[in-house]
């Protein structure tokens, strides 16, 4: 298996250390997290699992991510390859298990420590004048009522066709997103999350309790266009609730 | 917005394939001759590229090794064919890790899908890849067009190649296998025990199936095997099994194991290749799981230790829906959208368990992994298959009563979801058409037959990548639907709430509860009242129909009054569109909401009435009824905001757990969008939301119910149509058939003469001498002339008294009484079923006295006076001999006890077999036994089903989230298997027409049309004949209508091993021994969209047979093509365009509209609308382009029709029952476009009864007005049903004027005799007025439009009794005493 050169996303050494002090293991909401990595590697060390496996092989094979090289790849302004550690991070840190499958599943993403995205987050905000991040992204889905297509088009993930109906479809990867950080970049266009398994990871990701705290003002003065409240509420039945 | 679309970036994929296989070496087949790139223009706006289903292209799998000529490895060239795109990426990957390794050879590989083959330029490619490669690689190609193709192109070099392998495929590209000594070329022919293993088992999915087993199994005991074969044998199982294994790893070793073994280059490099990395064959996969589970109590044990699950998912309550994946997508790694799915069903907090197979029967694995083996009981709620396919035999060779016995056993709601398979996604989104045929064949008809429902297309596919990606809209509406359907089966009956929904068609108050055939309002009591008994909360339900129906409309107030519905919800604007997500894009059409539909100026008004948990409301109409222009000019409109704040009511404010469209049929499913395979912004599926649908079908219409399945959702439960009765005689009729017998009797007595000629007066009152040719009175007959008049009258009343009719409307929950069947059963037994080993009766009784029954249908068609009476003797013989029988197994209230019982005791005393018995007293007392006997244990089968009672228990079924059974729609008579209703009804495997049976009738029909016309026009064979195709008749008939323009042209239809028809070839023109005949043909919209294949087929066939190098006067599609090319300035082959439709997502030419309406001007009004919504045709050479505008080759097409023709399809619809028939009706039309002005023949074809018909149109108009408007039995028997009743009647009289406006064949007498039925009669006028005073009144008015143009003389006395009435009727619904 691949996966000894990566490291636990939790290990001191991938953090600036201004982070260092909401180390997961010293947090309350950590508990559950500390757990599961042991869990993860206790399975995948019997790794006969055919998925395991698999996933492993499809999965690319490069250099470890780290906090480091992101915020070195957004100072030298390369989003490109900013935005494929953001992922790759993003993996890293949803543990072992998503590590051998390559991807993050939805419910991973519960156990990702606060510090970890507000640090991807705050270093897409620090390099792009505040207009990149998952904070950037939340608070655009929400003013679209929290509906992905609207928030696609508005991001730029999507764009129309020249169909008699007003349609959209996704833009395809990676040629036709922009990165770069022009007048013409729509906000809130990077960092991409990819909707090829739906959106339920992206979902997750802006709804993690991470981006709640310094928003409860904002959610109120959202958009109050006609029948949000009808809306957001509707929704909010349905919003998975992976809070424990 | 702007700036993104304009961007730079916004390059389409398909455009930045072509660039890069610009690059490539092969460029230069891409340019294509002349008549490609007009097509190519023509279609652009459609599709782009070459007009075909598919614009990617192989070059995206092609991966050259680097040039490095050092290395000197040998070159291994591999070319492969698949059906899907999964094996891509993982195949690519292997690949270039080979070329990374640099050891023993590099790889050169390139990829072919199936569909991809339709492209000239791309096949070319293709043979010039073949002619060079070293290893060919096939995998289900079960599409036989391109079958052919791939086999002729590799058949060819298959001696030279290194290696063929091809898995599980059609069997002539099976035997192309060749590895070393081994080889299938014997396949289907050896008796080697090798081949037996193919063939054990021939029905089902057996050969694929039996081909998976023996990788299973054939390995362990190969490997034991010393010799070379064996070895070969070996290599194959191998290979197949890292096929099936998939995995780049997998296929890595695969191509090392045939390059190392069968590569001449690489014979002594002496390659290592592991063994097959072996996945489970079927199990349970989860993506979060450590491995496949074998097991579903490990699987479930492992769900329940999920740590990163949350309380929802952990509640024993949540919902459990099962997931039957393909391996072949989880192995292969392709499993993007599966995975989405998984998550966003645990998200909605449901639980999964989702199942894959790698066979081709998931039958076996979802019995095994979704019940539980303890208590028989399903693990889950709702059952999603993601593969598309039928749940046994995939796209190769079905077995639905399997699947269905499968199903049974899970009883769960039962969702096909389609991944997009020969499509990419932006070809999907641009298509008006969707869906593409072969895909809605496969993947959307066939799992129809196991009762599938929801073809929901959740995921697209990549063009480069070849990766499946999630449609997350499409994901999300997918999920939360099967979510909702499974709550059906976990709810309590007392808080499921449900929408009731009833139409209101046309838009008239006089309409409410409009459905065919169907008591409505007395059908939704009953159901209600059932309901109440099985535990819903019903409360507050009236206590009679009508009190139902006073509720609901305000009947009793308003029935004099303007209409005024009652109002259940008012919903202000603003809390529609925060509601209604799409409500925006319907401004274009209705303006800002809340418009003047459904509305009071300031709210939208939900009208209905709830009762406790259940809404029964009124379904908003289309809304441009009114508005002739609109229809004039609207290819396509939008439901108006009223008709979206209706469903938004439902779904979002009542809080509907399901809803009931109540009847055939609304306006839901019609909304514009595509065809099949909706997408986020086709109508049907916005309304419809995520609410399930369930909808009570007339049986008789499968076509329709179609259509609501795939577009809305439905799940269809089919209801009986009211059983039919013999239209028996009246009035004149009466006394001529009392004359007849008695000249029978007495005309050797001297009295002949006389009586003749009380009969021919008497005829001509009767208006029968427009039928029968009536001596001018007085004339002097031998005693053959007057035998031969009386015949031909006898026989003339003899047809209209036997006509089956449906008498009065049905009411769900009350089947018909056994001897209320005894018509229906008549007539099922006038039909031989050979195949069954049953002989008709009338065929039987007609042996006995040493007669042909064929004989005696063509002497009494001529008149022939003998023949006429032995007819009827056999008919009434029959009548009798199964009234006595039904007599016997019925109780005294007329209800069948136990018919298999009864019958049982029956048989036991042959003496004692009451149709033996009753036969006795009759000339054929010497019928034959056995035969009688076989034909009435049929017969009693049938009995039973027809009086079954299921449409309630179903309908319960579907609410407590069961599985509702599936059953084909259809005729009852031709097709018992309809019964006993209650079913999903379904229609079928559109590949499987025209049957060898349905060519053969159709012939028959042909040949007497051709004589008809022959005779009626100089013994001259029209040169073209503009016809109708049908849905529901192509259903029920298995092809008949599409067989006989196939016979008109003289080609006939090539099945293909599978009996699947996807060719044709030509008759010659010796054996034709006539010109082929030209046709125009307009498809209904309903056979677009069910049929679209044939379409493509007949197409195909009209450009081949005008590409027939043959003389003008015997190929007359030749002819006119040629002229037409010369005159447009086209090819001939884009000339011979005579397939034509409605725009895709438009239906009707709308004719019938403008005329219930009374909304059109003139005749060339109605005429330049049916040209402007039918000129649509479909192109085989450009098939992914859909409907194109073809307007002036159509009109120029039907200015050479010489005659016009339809076909009835079945006993209860006929000519004036529905609008449909006259609002495709081209006669005066064509008259109108033909240079000479002449009007041509109109025929109509009746294959209802076992003699086929064929008939003038006017001739059919009077049968029909004789058998139902004027007939005293069917309009007392539709007064019967009250309101309902009022607007049958009606309705056939509207019909009747469309006939008029449209073909100009209504006699006068049609409608001075409904004038005197109707209005004349002083008794009847008020039974009519007080029962339903709006249809009453749409009755005079249209009485005066009649008249007023030009279609009914009639004396001024009868026109101002009617104009008094008039404003009579009108004053007092307006509420004004007078």
């Amino acid at each position: 298996m691949a996966t000894a050169s990566l490291q636990s996303p939790h290990h001191p050494h991938l953090y600036h250390c201004r982070h260092r002090r909401h180390f997961p293991s010293t947090t309350t909401s950590s508990s559950s997290s500390s757990i599961f990595p042991t869990l993860s590697l206790s399975s995948s060390s019997s790794s006969t699992s055919t998925t395991a496996t698999l996933a492993a092989i499809l999965a690319p094979v490069t250099s470890s991510p780290t906090f480091d090289a992101l915020a070195g790849l957004l100072a030298a302004k390369d989003f490109q390859q900013a935005d494929e550690v953001t992922r790759r991070l993003l993996i890293a840190l949803a543990g072992e298990a998503a590590e051998k499958r390559g991807y993050v599943y939805f419910s991973e993403v519960q156990f990702i420590a606060h510090a970890d995205l507000q640090a991807i987050d705050t270093l897409w905000l620090r390099h792009s004048a505040g207009r990149f991040g998952y904070s950037v992204q939340r608070r655009i889905w929400k003013k679209a009522r929290r509906d992905f297509t609207r928030f696609f088009i508005k991001v730029g993930w999507m764009r129309r066709l020249e169909t008699e109906v007003e349609q959209y479809t996704y833009r395809s990867f990676p040629g036709e997103f922009i990165w770069e950080l022009g007048d013409g970049t729509p906000e809130g266009h990077l960092p991409l999350t990819n909707a090829l398994r739906g959106t339920q990871l992206l979902g997750s990701i802006l709804t993690h309790l991470a981006f709640e705290v310094e928003e409860e003002e904002e959610e109120e003065s959202a958009e109050k266009e006609e029948g949000e409240k009808d809306v957001s509420s509707s929704m909010r039945l349905f919003k998975p609730d992976y809070s424990f | 917005m702007a700036s993104l679309v304009s961007s730079p970036f916004t390059l389409p994929c398909s455009k930045a394939e072509q660039l890069s296989s610009l690059s490539h070496k092969k460029l230069l087949c891409s340019f294509l001759p002349s008549r490609r790139a007009a097509s190519r223009f023509r279609c652009a706006v459609a599709t782009g590229g070459n007009g075909l289903f598919t614009q990617t292209k192989p070059e995206v799998r092609r991966i050259i090794p680097d040039a490095e000529p050092a290395s000197g490895l040998p070159r291994v060239k591999v070319v492969y064919v698949v059906l899907e795109a999964q094996y891509q990426s993982s195949l690519s990957a292997a690949v270039r890790a080979l070329n990374a390794d640099r050891q023993h050879a590099s790889f050169e590989v390139v990829g072919y899908l199936v569909e991809e083959l339709r492209d000239d330029s791309t096949y070319q490619t293709f043979c010039e890849d073949v002619a060079d490669t070293n290893v060919f690689i096939g995998s289900l190609i079960f599409v036989e067009e391109l079958a052919v193709k791939v086999k002729e192109a590799v058949e060819k070099e298959r001696d030279r190649m290194d290696a063929v392998l091809v898995f599980p495929s059609m069997p002539e590209v099976m035997r192309l296998n060749k590895l070393g000594s081994f080889s299938m070329s014997q396949l289907g022919q050896s008796k080697s025990s090798f081949f037996q293993l193919f063939k054990r088992k021939k029905t089902g999915a057996g050969f694929a199936e039996s081909m998976l087993k023996l990788v299973r199994t054939l390995p362990k005991v190969l490997k034991y095997l010393p010799s070379d074969k064996a070895q070969d044998a070996r290599l194959y199982i191998l290979s197949l099994q890292f096929w099936l294994g998939g995995s780049p790893e997998n296929l890595k070793n695969f191509l090392k194991m045939i390059a190392g073994n069968y590569v001449p280059a690489l014979r002594g490099a002496k390659i290592d290749y592991d063994d097959p990395v072996l996945f489970l064959d079927n199990g349970i996969w989860h993506p979060m799981a450590p491995a496949m589970y074998d097991d579903v109590k490990e699987y479930l044990n492992w769900y329940g230790t999920r740590r990163d699950a949350n309380a929802k998912l952990k509640d024993p309550n949540s919902p459990v829906i099962g997931l039957v994946l393909q391996r072949s997508h989880i192995v292969t790694g392709d499993d993007a959208h599966y995975v989405a799915v998984i998550m966003e069903l645990e998200a909605r907090g449901a639980k999964v368990i989702p199942i894959f197979a790698g066979g081709l029967d998931f039958s076996g694995p979802a019995e095994r992994h979704l019940v539980n083996p303890v208590n028989g009981r399903p693990f889950v709620h709702a059952v999603v298959s993601l593969t598309g396919f039928a749940l046994v035999g995939g796209p190769a060779r079905q077995d639905h009563p399997r699947a269905i016995e499968a199903l049974r056993k899970l009883d769960v709601p039962y969702i096909v979801a389609l991944p997009l398979v020969f499509q990419t996604t932006e070809e999907w989104l641009n298509s008006t058409l969707g869906l593409h045929p072969i895909q809605v064949a496969l993947q959307v008809a066939l799992p129809e037959l196991d009762g599938g429902m929801e073809p929901i297309v959740f995921s697209g596919r990549d063009g480069k990548t070849g990766k499946s990606h999630a449609l997350h809209k499409r994901v999300e509406q997918l999920c939360t639907r099967a979510i909702r359907w499974a709550e059906l089966k976990r709810k309590s009956k007392g808080e499921k709430k449900i929408a009731i929904t009833v139409f209101s068609f046309p838009p008239d108050k006089g309409n409410v509860g409009t459905a065919a055939y169907l008591n409505v309002f007395s059908s939704i009591f009953s159901v209600l009242r059932e309901l109440e008994h099985s535990g819903y909360n019903v409360a507050g339900l009236p206590e009679t129909a009508d009190g139902l129906i006073e509720d609901a409309i305000h009947d009793k107030e308003a029935k004099f009054s303007s209409p005024s519905l009652n109002v259940a919800y008012r919903m202000s604007v603003r809390e529609y569109q925060s509601l209604t997500t799409y409500a925006a894009a319907l401004e274009e059409n209705w303006g800002k909401p809340p418009g003047n539909l459904n509305s009071d100026g300031e709210n939208l008004l939900v009208y209905g009435k709830q009762y406790g948990n259940v809404f029964i409301g009124v379904q908003p109409t289309f809304g441009y009824e009114g508005d002739p222009m609109r229809l004039l000019f609207s290819k396509s409109a939008s439901p108006h905001h009223g008709f979206a704040a209706y469903y938004s009511f439902v779904e979002k404010i009542f809080g509907a757990d399901a809803v009931l469209h109540f009847g055939t049929h609304g306006s839901l499913e019609f909304m514009p969008g595509k065809q099949v395979g909706m997408s986020d912004v086709c109508y049907p599926d916005s309304l419809i939301g995520n609410i399930p649908n369930i909808y009570y079908y007339a049986a008789n219409n499968p076509s329709e119910a179609t259509i609501a399945k795939r577009r809305s959702y439905a799940n269809t439960i089919s209801y009986l149509t009211p059983p039919a009765e013999n239209a028996g005689l009246y009035k004149g009729l009466k006394q001529l058939s009392e004359l007849i017998s008695s000249y029978q009797s007495l005309k050797d007595s001297g009295r002949g003469p006389q009586i003749v000629s009380s009969i021919i007066s008497t005829a001509k009152q009767c208006n029968l001498d427009k039928d029968v040719s009536l001596p001018v009175e007085g004339e002097q007959l031998s005693v053959k002339e007057r035998d031969l008049v009386v015949g031909k009258v006898y026989s003339k009343i003899m047809e209209i008294e036997s006509r089956l009719l449906p008498c009065g409307l049905h009411v769900i929950g009350e089947p018909p009484s056994a001897m209320e069947a005894v018509a229906t059963l008549v007539n099922i037994a006038a039909l031989d079923r050979l195949e069954d080993g049953i002989y008709s009766m009338p065929g039987i009784l007609a042996q006995t006295v040493g007669r042909q029954i064929e004989d005696v249908y063509w002497g009494s068609d001529k008149g022939i006076l003998e023949d006429v009476e032995l007819l009827r003797q056999i008919t009434e013989a029959s009548r009798g001999a199964i009234t006595a029988f039904v007599e016997k197994t019925t109780n005294k209230k007329g209800q069948v006890v136990d018919v298999a019982e009864k019958l049982s005791s029956i048989l036991g005393f042959s003496l004692a077999e009451p149709w033996v018995l009753y036969l006795s007293k009759t000339k054929f007392s010497r019928a034959d036994r056995d035969k009688l006997r076989a034909l009435f244990q049929f017969l009693g089968e049938c009995l039973k089903l027809v009086v079954a009672d299921n449409e309630l228990a179903s309908l319960k079924q579907a609410l407590q989230g069961s599985y509702v059974e599936p059953g084909p729609g259809g005729d009852p008579i031709r097709n018992p298997k309809v019964l006993p209703t209650g079913k999903n009804i379904h229609a079928l495997d559109p590949q499987a027409i025209p049957t060898a049976a349905a060519m053969q009738s159709a012939k028959v029909v042909v040949d007497r049309l051709l004589a008809r016309q022959k005779a009626d026009n100089d013994g001259k064979y029209p040169e073209t004949v503009a016809l109708v195709l049908w849905g529901t008749d192509n259903i029920k008939t298995y092809g008949e209508s599409l067989a006989q323009v196939l016979w008109m042209i003289g080609v006939r239809p090539v099945a293909d091993t599978f009996g699947r028809v996807n060719r044709v070839e030509p008759v010659s023109l010796e054996e034709l021994s006539r010109p082929r005949i030209d046709v125009v043909v307009n498809c209904s919209g309903v056979f677009r969209d069910l049929f679209i294949n044939q379409m493509n087929l007949l197409d195909r066939a009209v450009k081949m047979v005008a590409e027939l190098e043959e003389p003008a006067e015997q190929n007359y599609v030749r002819k006119h093509a040629v002229e037409q090319a010369a005159e447009l300035g086209v090819r001939v082959r884009e000339a011979a365009t005579r397939v034509f439709s409605n725009a895709s997502g438009s239906y009707s030419s709308n004719v019938n509209l403008a005329v219930e309406n009374s909304s059109w001007n003139d005749e060339r009004q109605l005429q330049d609308m049916y040209l402007s919504r039918k000129s649509f045709a479909f192109d085989s050479d450009s098939p992914g382009a859909g409907m194109t505008e073809r307007r002036k080759i159509f009109e120029m097409a039907l200015s050479t029709a010489d005659a016009t023709f339809q076909n009835l399809d079945s006993s209860e619809i006929s000519l004036t029952d529905v609008s449909h028939y006259f609002d495709s009706d081209p006669t005066n039309m064509v008259q109108s476009l033909r240079r000479d002005g002449k009007r041509p023949g109109a025929y109509i074809a009746d294959t209802t009864t076992a003699n086929a018909q064929v008939r003038t149109l006017a001739e059919t108009v009077r049968l029909d007005a004789r058998t139902k408007l004027l007939n005293p039995k069917w309009y007392e028997g539709m007064l019967a049903s009250g309101y309902e009743g009022v607007r049958e009647i009606e309705k056939r009289l509207t019909n009747t004027v469309g006939w008029s406006a449209t073909s100009g064949q209504v006699d006068n007498w049609v409608y001075e005799e409904s004038n005197t039925t109707f209005i004349k009669d002083e008794e009847m006028l008020k039974r009519l007025m007080q029962r339903n005073p709006n249809s009453f009144r749409k009755m005079v008015q249209t009485f005066l439009e009649a008249s007023g143009r030009g279609y009914w003389e009639t004396s001024e006395e009868n026109l101002e009794r009617l104009r008094q009435l008039y404003s009579e009727v009108e004053d007092r619904i307006e509420g004004i005493d007078r």
